[in-house]
């Protein structure tokens, strides 16, 4: 059409383009490493399933509605992409024809056909999408100028192209073709405007002007469509439409193996590590690159503080924020950050000392100016995460919240000394005396007595060992779980034993809380006694146990394969090990734990159980399964008060109440007390009984 | 013979019982008895003080000894031990006797022991009985010198009645002032209200009291027994409790004379915070509530109904 | 000012004591810092970080007791003195005292911070006897210190009548109780520089004293036996009437317990 103005489009479009996405990347590179290579073919396939599949936004049956919207918008946004393409070659040649989009491959009329009803399907969804945001108002959406800009410009790119196919309809076919235009005519498969309806419906509304005026149309339209495109290029890194861009990467480069990045096992040896403040994160620039890649990708769709156990209960967590505040200061900083990793890059180069303090100084000096910690996220935001992944469950683009909150408390406890202070008798506790109510070590197994329940020092001979953990040890009412847990095991015949006094807490709070050195102390002591006995098989009771002994002992050369109760009395009860009897009375409801359910993919199991004891079957709750609520025990805030906004386990325990159930079974020491304590409160405490699968297998057993 | 001298037990110009529960035990022993009496304006309890069993009474009224300070009370207690020439010198249990007795001790070159349940004489020899490792072992101490000062433990002697003594007063000269260490002022706890570390008794309120209604219910118990008023952490949790009054674990650690538990469950973290409290008594419907496991006296039942009852029977008792 | 912390290895009492042959079993046992010397260490740090005061520590007896004294570092305390001589083994609160005096008359102190009491013996007596010793004032069951000026300082003292405010006239002995404060958690970059830190041990010939100087041949008690206490257990528990069993109840609180 121009090829000069097409060329100068294109120049400064994709020149200032190429510019922030140059700084945007630069700014990654600076950032710490994050391992996140190699299993091409894993990352290809979450990125097909998630991204392009957008599973969980169409896969979430509370929002199907705008789930399939912005599917549909994504998906003719793709297809629209080849036809851009058509059309910036157009601005250089007349008629343009991609290969194998041309009119003589039925692939370009399936092609514009497709595209046709996608740019109709698209503009509807815009409309609905608008209307959603300013009628519908849901109350997760952060609400923007911006939000509207963006829905208005792919509205014009839609309008614009439709309104070009439609005047070049009309000039060739009502005004004969004045210009010599190019359409699809082969014989084969017919005018290209038997494919395209909407164009030719889009023709219609404009069949009333002149030849003249159809061509400026064309023209016109045609200007507005690539100028509209390449704006909505450079627009979109710079707000939260990043993720337009972004989201394939992050979800192609999300954490395997484990739902999300382990927490890192810091050298507490390493004096480097103090100067230098980086175990944890205490500042900006210590976030690794996935992380900033996560902030980039953040949509602030708010699927995250909708299921947030401490959003809906009204404490200062909100994770879009969170995100939007981490994201700024990062941009903010974003020179200096780039500057420190240069540095960081001569230091290694040059051995020399006084270079190093040199550098050490200048580095200093281009730290922020604002504490990570108190300046840009407050310390009760921090410490509000319960650490349920419920958030990281439903993110649409795989962002790690759970890590990032697990290190920057690692910096608050480790290098500066801030945090809750009412954590220190549990982390003394368990320092001392290895449980966080910090009761004589000594009476660890008081609750296995004339159980018959062997103990390893004496009979090391034994096919699992029961990891009985601290609340099945010196809780009251947990220790009655226990009790269940071996009656079952010694009916099926289970080879097993404890540890006894030398079992420790697996120091799955400590580090939750950030104390990395009781963490990996404990751990430590644990994997020796346990590699001393030769430990093969675990079982426990507990899903934190399970979680840490499963997946954060391997870190630290502990390999076991562990089993929680609630798997194992499901193998037991499927190979006739033991027989259940469908004898309990009363409706009843599953409580999945975070750390079996969403960290540990546990969920059939308990439930296949439950329904073999059940007269009345397994009534679900609201928030079940991956999108289960959490108790509001984990992350340490079980030895944390909980003081701003409703309690999450009354939030919790009145959805059970409302539910009008009888029996709650769940399958973690902590949900127990937890619920137990919101009936209590609710006093509902007789009606409604709160018990561990393990105590009901044990009533309901032949 | 042994000659025993017990130091008056006076708390806002009233002789405490202990006095004579300890002057009872001193005759038991067949020991010759005094007692001495220090403060101001107390020549008004010299009768008590011969009643309460002792045949000498060294008496040291001064307006300077008006405040407790360690040092000129010492000093007073000395000079009657010396007087007197007593071998066993004998407090009541108090955090004053406590800072009282190893100054004696060390003044008079002496032994010392606290909190001892009882003694032992056989001829010079001298043994107590006490508890250590907060009450989970019991000493047998011997004593190597002569002389023993000792605080004697809440209740380990009973008063026996009709033991009065003989009056014979022996006036003390007042000490001087330890100009060290002055004492400025006491605070009694502003509010009214009886500062939980210290108390005598402490009542605690659970969740089973509910509502704001049931909190006052049993505070008003609290107020009736002069008791420190604490909470478990599900009330503080709720709002309906300051923090500063959670007994357990995240809270305050007490170990009172007394401990009433009304409507705790037990969880593990509220009994760590008072599982050394010398007794407890615990209200709560639940009959298997944990709190049972380490209450003296438990009542099953429920809390409204049974508080009203506790605080007239206790009215009753007390009159 | 200079302040010198006295801290004792005790027993944990979280642990089940076993008695035999009128001695305590010490297999399984473990030994921690007194928890009224910790309070001590946490007063005595708030001050160094408050008030710039230097801070020295004294621990006497118990074999190595090094881990101890390096929490303690880790906590904050600057310089660590540990007295072991076999010949303290059956020191009292005495023998302590004299040992505690022959530390404080080598370093020139301003204020002795001691628990009230240790957890293994619960008598609270070392303390009062070294003020009596060094003829220094002392307060004792102290929950709160201000430092008025480099000569005074003003404490709370939980007395049987209230909050006693005491001033002190420098040097001067306090005994503190656990409710002064709460004492920190010792976290990674005290427990790393601690580490380093050297611990200045000796015996008490080294201290330039002897044993028979501080009175190890004449004790003045010594503990003959141990026997077993009686462990909380589930008591009276009444189910019926209500006005019934309370009244049962309050009559036993009074005549049974007599705590009423």
């Amino acid at each position: 059409m121009n090829p000069l103005l097409m060329s100068l489009l294109l120049i400064v479009g994709l020149g200032l383009f190429g510019r922030t996405m140059y700084h945007k990347i630069l700014l990654l590179t600076a950032l710490e490493p994050a391992d996140r290579a190699g299993h091409i073919k894993e990352r290809l396939k979450n990125m097909v399933i998630l991204a392009i599949g957008q599973k969980r936004l169409v896969g979430r049956k509370k929002e199907w509605a705008s789930g399939i919207m912005h599917a549909l918008i994504f998906w003719g946004f793709c297809i629209l992409l080849i036809r851009s393409l058509n059309l910036y070659g157009e601005g250089f040649i007349k008629g343009y024809q991609l290969p194998f989009f041309g009119d003589d491959y039925m692939l370009g009329y399936l092609y514009i056909a497709l595209k046709d009803i996608m740019e109709c399907i698209v503009l509807l969804m815009v409309i609905y999408a608008i209307f959603r945001r300013a009628v519908l108002k849901p109350e997760r959406l952060h609400n923007t100028w911006e939000a509207y800009f963006v829905l208005a410009m792919i509205g014009v790119l839609m309008i614009s192209d439709l309104l070009h196919d439609g005047a070049r309809y009309n000039l060739i076919m009502l005004h004969n073709n004045p210009e010599q235009l190019h359409f699809f005519n082969n014989p084969r498969y017919g005018s290209e405007f038997l494919w395209t309806p909407v164009s030719v419906g889009a023709a219609a509304l404009i069949s009333g002007v002149s030849a003249d005026a159809s061509g400026n149309i064309m023209v016109s339209m045609f200007w507005l469509h690539i100028m509209t495109q390449l704006t909505f290029l450079n627009f979109l890194p710079l707000g939260k439409h990043f993720h337009v861009i972004t989201s394939l990467p992050n979800v192609f480069f999300k954490n395997l193996g484990y739902p999300h990045e382990k927490p890192r096992l810091l050298d507490l040896e390493d004096e480097s590590a103090w100067e230098n403040e980086s175990l944890g994160i205490k500042h900006i620039h210590q976030l690794n690159w996935k992380q900033g890649l996560d902030l980039y990708t953040c949509t602030e769709c708010g699927r995250c503080k909708e299921v947030c156990p401490a959003y809906t209960t009204d404490k200062p967590l909100n994770l879009h924020d969170f995100n939007d505040k981490l994201k700024f200061e990062l941009f903010d900083n974003a020179d200096n950050i780039i500057k420190r990793a240069k540095l960081s890059a001569t230091k290694k180069e040059n051995g020399n000392t006084d270079l190093t303090d040199k550098i050490k100084a200048e580095k200093a000096e281009l730290n922020s100016k604002k504490q990570l910690i108190g300046d840009v996220i407050a310390e009760e935001t921090l410490w509000a995460c319960t650490t349920c992944r419920a958030c990281e469950e439903v993110c649409p683009v795989t962002i790690e919240h759970v890590p990032r909150i697990i290190a920057m408390r690692q910096g608050q406890t480790t290098m500066a000394e801030a945090y809750p202070k009412e954590l220190n008798k549990a982390l003394k506790g368990l320092e001392r005396n290895g449980n966080p109510w910090g009761i004589g070590y000594d009476k660890r197994a008081d609750w296995a007595d004339g159980s018959g329940v062997k103990i390893m020092v004496d009979d090391a001979d034994v096919e699992y060992l029961l990891w009985v953990g601290c609340a099945g040890s010196f809780d009251d009412r947990t220790k009655k779980v226990s009790t269940s847990l071996v009656k079952i095991l010694q009916k099926a015949d289970i080879s097993f034993a404890i540890l006894g006094v030398e079992e420790k807490c697996t120091g799955d709070f400590a580090r939750r809380v950030g104390n990395e050195m009781l963490y990996q102390m404990m751990a430590k002591e644990n994997i020796e006694i346990l590699n001393n006995y030769k430990v093969k098989k675990i079982i426990t009771a507990c899903p934190h146990c399970f979680n840490t002994l499963k997946h954060e002992y391997p870190q630290m050369g502990g390999n076991y394969k562990v089993i929680h109760h609630t798997e194992l009395i499901d193998q037991l009860v499927k190979t006739g090990k033991i027989t259940l009897n469908k004898s309990l009375e009363g409706s009843l409801t599953y409580h999945d734990p975070c750390y079996l359910g969403r960290y540990n993919s546990v969920y059939d199991q308990p439930r296949s159980i439950l329904q073999s004891i059940s007269k009345d079957g397994l009534k679900e709750l609201g928030r079940h399964g991956r999108e289960s609520f959490c108790c509001g025990a984990g992350g340490g805030r079980m030895w944390m008060e909980e003081t701003i906004g409703k309690r999450i386990n009354l939030e919790r325990a009145e959805e059970i109440v409302g539910r009008k159930i009888a029996n709650v079974a769940v399958g973690c020491p902590f949900c127990l007390t937890m619920l137990e304590d919101g009936m209590k409160e609710l006093n509902k405490e007789e009606e409604i009984k709160t018990q561990d699968i393990a105590e009901l297998v044990a009533k309901n057993m032949a | 013979m042994a000659k025993v001298l017990v130091i008056a037990d006076i708390k806002q110009g009233v002789l405490k019982g202990s006095t004579a529960e300890l002057l009872s035990k001193a005759k038991s022993i067949g020991a010759e008895t005094a007692v001495v009496a220090i403060g101001c304006n107390i020549n008004m309890l010299i009768p008590n003080l011969v009643s309460a069993g002792s045949d000498t009474q060294y008496v040291a009224d001064d307006p300077g000894l008006e405040l407790f300070s360690a040092g000129p009370y010492a000093s007073c207690v000395v000079d009657a031990a010396k007087k007197f020439d007593a071998n066993l010198i004998w407090f009541g249990f108090s955090e004053n006797s406590k800072a009282l007795a190893p100054r004696v001790a060390a003044r008079l070159d002496a032994a010392c022991a606290t909190e001892i349940t009882d003694v032992m004489l056989s001829g010079d020899q001298i043994e107590v009985i006490r508890p250590a490792i907060t009450n989970k072992v019991i000493q047998r101490v011997k004593v190597n010198t002569k002389k023993l000062v000792a605080v004697v433990r809440a209740g380990a002697f009973e008063a026996t009645k009709g033991i009065a003594g003989t009056e014979n007063v022996v006036k003390l000269s007042p000490p001087e002032q330890d100009l060290k260490a002055l004492i400025k002022k006491i605070l009694t706890d502003a509010s009214g209200e009886i500062d939980l570390a210290d108390a005598d008794i402490v009542v605690s309120v659970g969740r089973g009291a509910k509502d704001l209604a049931g909190v006052n219910l049993v505070k008003e118990l609290a107020t009736d027994l002069k008791a420190g008023f604490g909470s478990s952490r599900a009330m503080v949790d709720a709002g309906l409790m300051a923090h500063n009054k959670q007994v357990g674990q995240t809270g305050k650690i007490v170990a009172p004379t007394l401990y009433v538990a009304i409507g705790i469950s037990g969880a593990i973290q509220h009994l760590a915070g008072m599982n050394g409290s010398k007794v407890i008594l615990a209200v709560n419907k639940d009959p298997e509530a944990p709190i049972f496991n380490v209450a003296d006296y438990g009542i099953v039942g429920d809390l409204f109904e049974v508080v009203p009852i506790l605080r007239e029977e206790i009215k009753k008792i007390r009159h | 000012m200079k302040i010198l912390t006295t801290v004792k290895k005790v027993v944990d009492v979280e642990l089940n004591i076993h008695l035999k042959d009128g001695v305590i079993v010490e297999d399984g046992l473990q030994y921690v810092i007194n928890a009224w010397d910790e309070s001590a260490v946490e007063a005595s740090v708030r001050l160094k970080e408050n008030k710039g005061a230097e801070t020295t520590l004294v621990s006497i007896g118990g074999g190595d007791n090094s881990d101890m004294i390096r929490r303690c570092y880790a906590m904050g305390i600057e310089k660590g003195i540990h007295i072991d001589d076999p010949a303290l083994a059956k020191a009292d609160s005495s023998i302590f005292a004299k040992v505690l005096q022959k530390v404080y008359e080598k370093g020139n102190y301003d204020l002795v911070i001691t628990g009230k009491q240790a957890q293994d013996t619960d008598s609270g007596q070392t303390g009062i006897i070294l003020a009596e010793y060094l003829g220094l004032p002392c307060v004792s069951n102290v929950i709160a210190i201000e430092v008025m000026d480099d000569k005074h300082i003003k404490v709370s003292r939980s007395g049987d009548d209230g909050t006693e405010i005491v001033e002190l006239e420098l040097p001067a002995v306090i005994t503190v109780d656990v409710s002064i404060n709460e004492p920190r958690l010792p976290q990674m970059r005290g427990i790393m520089m601690a580490k380093k830190k050297a611990i200045d041990v000796m015996d008490l010939a080294a201290l330039g004293t002897s044993p028979d100087d501080v009175g190890c041949a004449t004790p003045k008690s010594g503990i003959v036996e141990f026997m077993a206490s009686k462990m909380r257990k589930a008591g009276k528990k009444f189910e019926g009437d209500a006005a019934e069993i309370t009244a049962q109840v309050v009559n036993l609180l009074a005549n049974e317990a007599k705590v009423l």
